[in-house]
């Protein structure tokens, strides 16, 4: 059968059967069941090749991950993954491993498949690459921010307002000398976050003791390293991670040397993975709309691939304050229920 | 005769059919059209569709209480949506939810771009959020109003919370940054009751109430707004008959939204209200709605602006038939007797307060010098 054939069969135009094709979610749910229904009976497959050629579309996009074993990078896939779906895309998965070489290659390989749009997650290229790309006439889109880019179509979230939102509720809670652990990854957003807590620390007559913040690398092992050199010093009242991950590390690291959370110190982190949930005591964390920012990134990416202008392509997303045990606030006050 | 026009838009009336499941979708937003509302808005739309919990409606004699969340369709599909919703006419309002001003300003591009003809951005859901509204905070209102207005050439109205301590400051916000009316009010964060034996609230969480319940705060809300702000005002909260439609639009509303009595009385309710106000301002000799907006808004004074009357309760018509003695009992003042048939009101011990007038069921008082 061909697509005439199939409109016919299923009584409604050959532009609409296109339609459900190329455009399913402009196609209302029942004629849709029903032209498919028809096309399955038929056992009707377009042809891919000449589809390609007759829009110059491959109907396919790529995605590229710093790293498969993170859940909430998943999570924000699942996003994008979504809204291709109802576009009738596919998408390419490319997982870089947090390599900066690894993470051009497969941008190339993308390329070379004649994606029609690729979004960035948390990229290590900075303007100069992304100009590049563009050259190629590729649609881009980034989700957060690694290196500083401000004028890329993205989707990132306040970081700096998350953090400082997080420092004030610290504050409001009795502590005073607040550690912060600064993730080397999303390195920018972790800059967006120090700024946060030296804004409201300053905002509060406190002045930022630079012994208490220290750098680390985005992980569990980072996070219980270096709360152990911190600790080795001057034990804080509590200490606010870039990410749920160096915080975990940061409670396993306190309960090792003795030290109970919250009671001797207050932990909150950044991010509200799956887990955070679950440890105990339950973690205190600012949390990101992971598969919003995967949602956003896909409509904005479609939106340049049916040829919007890139003006006003970018999204600022509100991160939301989850209060839990792990900071010692016994009230419930301001906390969504 | 009840032809409106409203932030520039023609209307054939001036009862808009609320934001609300009713709503949820193009088939159900035509419905609404057919039945005879002078304009729709959608259910909320928002950035990533949630699942709804259940049960999450509950109703008693004076109003409902709901946690039903936002739309279950995603900004994509709302494009389908809108065509079915205008096949036939009509005026759509988009509404939107969402906690950035970029994040309204894509939905509300995106509604434009589809037909909605104005946006209602709902900055006052009292359900999954927290304690303190969005609309309880001016400055975050005036960003995001700012945000979409820039982002579309439609009007923008946004929808304001009984839940603030001062909406004329909201709605000050709303107009500086270019919005071109709000709707008032949304649910009232409420429990609408507990099951004793079972020890269990009406619904498993907080939810928003509605209908008659909320009907005298909302009034004061839409008053408020109109003498202090000059902006549109869309009244809503707890309307299920013209008269009280004509209440809000004497406060100030130039039109009404319903929600709460489609939701209990089905979609006919529509054309009651629209034909019980077309009887009234037929047979008070009224032929434009404008012309009733705002009427009563110079009898609500402010404390100040009060005369001290020296009114008194008399009692007209006496004998009173009526076998109850409610106006004798509730008396505060002890100034109200009966000698069998005959009520008596001591005039040196009523201080007029009015309540005996309310009160009695034959209505025989009434205040007088």
């Amino acid at each position: 059968m061909n697509i005439k054939q199939i409109a016919k069969a299923a009584g409604v135009s050959v532009a609409t059967v296109s339609r459900v094709m190329n455009h399913p979610e402009t196609v209302a749910p029942k004629t849709r069941e029903k032209i498919e229904r028809v096309m399955k009976e038929a056992e009707y497959k377009p042809n891919w090749f000449a589809q390609g050629l007759n829009f110059n579309k491959t109907k396919t996009i790529g995605i590229v991950i710093p790293h498969m074993l993170h859940s909430s990078y998943m999570e924000i896939a699942g996003g994008v993954e979504e809204v291709a779906r109802m576009k009738g895309y596919i998408t390419f998965m490319c997982n870089v491993e947090k390599d900066k070489k690894m993470e051009r290659e497969y941008i190339s390989q993308l390329i070379m498949r004649r994606v029609d749009g690729i979004i960035l997650m948390f990229s290590s290229l900075d303007e100069q690459h992304l100009a590049q790309i563009d050259s190629e006439k590729v649609p881009v889109v980034l989700i957060g921010e690694n290196q500083e880019n401000s004028k890329a179509c993205s989707v990132k979230v306040d970081c700096r307002d998350g953090a400082g939102e997080m420092i004030a509720h610290l504050l409001e809670v009795g502590h005073r000398s607040i550690g912060f652990l600064c993730g080397s990854d999303p390195q920018q957003e972790a800059k967006e976050m120090l700024t946060g807590y030296r804004n409201i620390l300053k905002a509060s007559g406190l002045k930022a003791d630079e012994d208490m913040i220290l750098r680390t690398e985005n992980s569990i092992e980072g996070g219980y390293i270096s709360t152990k050199k911190l600790i080795a010093t001057k034990l804080p009242d509590a200490i606010f991670a870039t990410s749920d991950e160096i915080a975990y590390g940061a409670i396993d690291a306190l309960k090792d040397s003795g030290y109970k959370v919250p009671d001797d110190v207050a932990i909150a982190g950044f991010g509200n993975n799956r887990m955070s949930n679950l440890i105990e005591p339950k973690l205190t964390t600012v949390e990101l709309p992971f598969r919003k920012m995967g949602i956003y990134a896909a409509r904005i990416l479609f939106d340049l691939i049916d040829g919007e202008s890139r003006d006003d392509k970018q999204i600022l997303l509100r991160p939301r304050m989850r209060i839990r045990k792990s900071c010692g606030h016994k009230e419930r006050i301001g906390e969504m229920f | 005769m009840l032809k409106t026009n409203f932030l520039g838009i023609e209307l054939n009336n001036p009862v808009i059919v609320a934001a609300g499941p009713w709503n949820m979708d193009g088939a159900n937003l035509h419905d609404s059209i057919a039945a005879g509302a002078g304009a729709v808005v959608t259910e909320s739309i928002v950035s990533d569709t949630m699942i709804d919990v259940g049960p999450r409606i509950a109703c008693d004699e004076n109003g409902a209480q709901n946690i039903r969340l936002y739309s279950d369709i995603q900004i994509e599909g709302w494009e389908r949506e809108m065509e079915i919703a205008k096949s036939d006419g009509g005026v759509v309002i988009g509404s939107i939810s969402a906690h950035s001003p970029s994040e309204l300003a894509y939905l509300a591009s995106k509604l434009e771009k589809y037909g909605a003809d104005a946006i209602e951005l709902s900055v006052s859901n009292p359900m999954l959020e927290s304690l303190e509204v969005v609309a309880s905070h001016a400055d975050v209102i005036y960003e995001m109003t700012k945000a979409v207005v820039s982002a579309v050439r439609i009007p923008v109205m946004v929808k304001l919370s009984q839940n603030t301590t001062n909406i004329s400051k909201v709605a000050k916000a709303v107009k500086e940054a270019g919005g071109s009316g709000v709707s008032a009010i949304n649910t009232v964060r409420g429990i609408l009751g507990v099951d004793l034996e079972q020890a269990r609230p009406m619904l498993s969480t907080y939810g928003g109430v509605s209908g008659d319940y909320i009907r005298p705060m909302a009034l004061a809300s839409v008053a408020t707004i109109a003498q202090t702000v000059d902006i549109p005002i869309s009244g809503i909260g707890g309307i299920s008959s013209g008269r009280h439609a004509l209440e809000f639009m004497m406060l100030g509303a130039s039109t009404v939204q319903v929600g709460t009595a489609v939701m209990l009385q089905g979609k006919k309710v529509i054309r009651t209200i629209v034909d019980e106000m077309q009887e009234w301002m037929e047979a008070n000799g009224e032929k434009d709605p404008q012309k009733i907006c705002g009427r009563a808004l110079s009898n609500l004074k402010s404390f100040d602006e009060m005369r001290y009357e020296p009114f008194v309760s008399t009692v007209i018509g006496v004998p009173c038939e009526e076998h109850c003695d409610r106006c004798v009992e509730t008396c505060m003042y002890k100034a109200i007797a009966k000698a069998g048939k005959t009520v008596h009101v001591d005039r040196t011990n009523c201080t007029g307060c009015g309540l005996c007038t309310f009160i009695c069921p034959a209505k025989k008082l009434s205040l007088g010098l």
